[in-house]
């Protein structure tokens, strides 16, 4: 996220490296809200300006257990919208990011999946293709926090 | 026991600054009376005012603030200024997590269930790379602790 520039979209304040939920271990669990804590005069601003909602960040890295596939992707957003009912998120982003190319049926099944509350992306670091739900929160993984630029970042060895 | 500790520069200027100023401004009245307001003798004793000022500062804060956390494979201690804080062994967590405070401070969280039952470790002052300790605190964890346990998500009602 750092060498992506990404821009502030939610104040994720607690981070775990694998993180169990249900039968999937999350390689990375962020969780935050969207309102930051900020001193004074930014404080004051999230105070009136800002929504309070609970928000969070999960990441699964696919490259071990091979290729991505729709199956498993759909257990892995199962997990994550139980979480999100569960502990009341406003919204999410799921990103799956696989050390292979991803196959035509994981491009279609990300780019059609519709759910508001989840936004999901499939990346490859191999073939640096990334593909976004097509929903606000989805895409916003792509404006917001620039998945891409991180994904190109690789081609430079930049990112780790 | 490995121990992890280093000195808050800017908290301890932060203690010593008001002792420098006293100290400054004791030497000078006391200078006055002595009927020295000339010359270098008098840049020379009130230079002494940096550090008998520091020393003050620097005794509250290793009395109050000044951070060490200890560790070994069974457990861990926190001790903040002359108290110990927190105590515990990893057998009884399961869960370690970074937890950024209103300060933008990281800190490391111990989970002793999936619910609220945790304790922080006051990274920020040890001068220790949080993602490391992490890392390593897990390490000992998943050695030494309870095994992680898969968390249930549960349908909100």
């Amino acid at each position: 996220m750092i060498k992506g520039s990404a821009r502030w979209v939610a104040d994720f304040n607690e981070f775990f490296r694998d993180y169990p939920l249900g039968n999937i271990t999350f390689d990375l669990f962020a969780r935050g809200r969207t309102r930051n804590r900020g001193l004074f005069l930014s404080r004051f601003f999230a105070w009136t300006a800002l929504p309070d909602y609970s928000v969070s960040l999960f990441c699964v890295d696919a490259t071990e257990s091979g290729r991505l596939s729709v199956e498993r992707l759909r257990r892995i957003i199962e997990v994550a919208l139980q979480t999100v009912r569960s502990k009341e998120l406003k919204w999410a982003w799921l990103i799956a990011i696989s050390g292979q190319e991803l196959s035509p049926q994981v491009v279609s099944f990300v780019s059609r999946y519709d759910r508001y509350e989840l936004g999901l992306a499939a990346a490859s670091t191999l073939t640096r293709e990334l593909v976004v739900s097509n929903t606000h929160i989805g895409r916003s993984i792509k404006k917001q926090l620039k998945l891409g630029k991180l994904l190109r970042a690789f081609d430079h060895g930049q990112a780790s | 026991m490995d121990k992890l500790a280093k000195t808050q520069l800017s908290l301890l200027a932060a203690y010593s600054s008001p002792f420098v100023l006293l100290s400054a401004i004791l030497l000078n009245i006391t200078m006055f009376s002595q009927g020295i307001t000339t010359g270098p003798s008098r840049l020379i004793f009130l230079s002494a005012a940096f550090p008998i000022g520091f020393a003050v500062g620097r005794s509250i804060y290793r009395h109050r603030s000044h951070v060490e956390i200890m560790l070994d494979e069974n457990g861990f201690q926190v001790k903040k200024g002359s108290r110990q804080t927190v105590e515990g062994t990893w057998s009884r967590y399961m869960l370690v997590s970074i937890i950024v405070d209103q300060f933008s401070r990281a800190n490391i969280r111990l989970y002793a269930s999936a619910d609220d039952d945790y304790v922080d470790l006051p990274v920020f002052g040890s001068g220790t790379d949080p993602q490391k300790l992490r890392d390593h605190i897990a390490g000992l964890i998943s050695k030494r602790g309870m095994k992680a346990p898969i968390l249930q998500p549960v349908e909100a009602s």
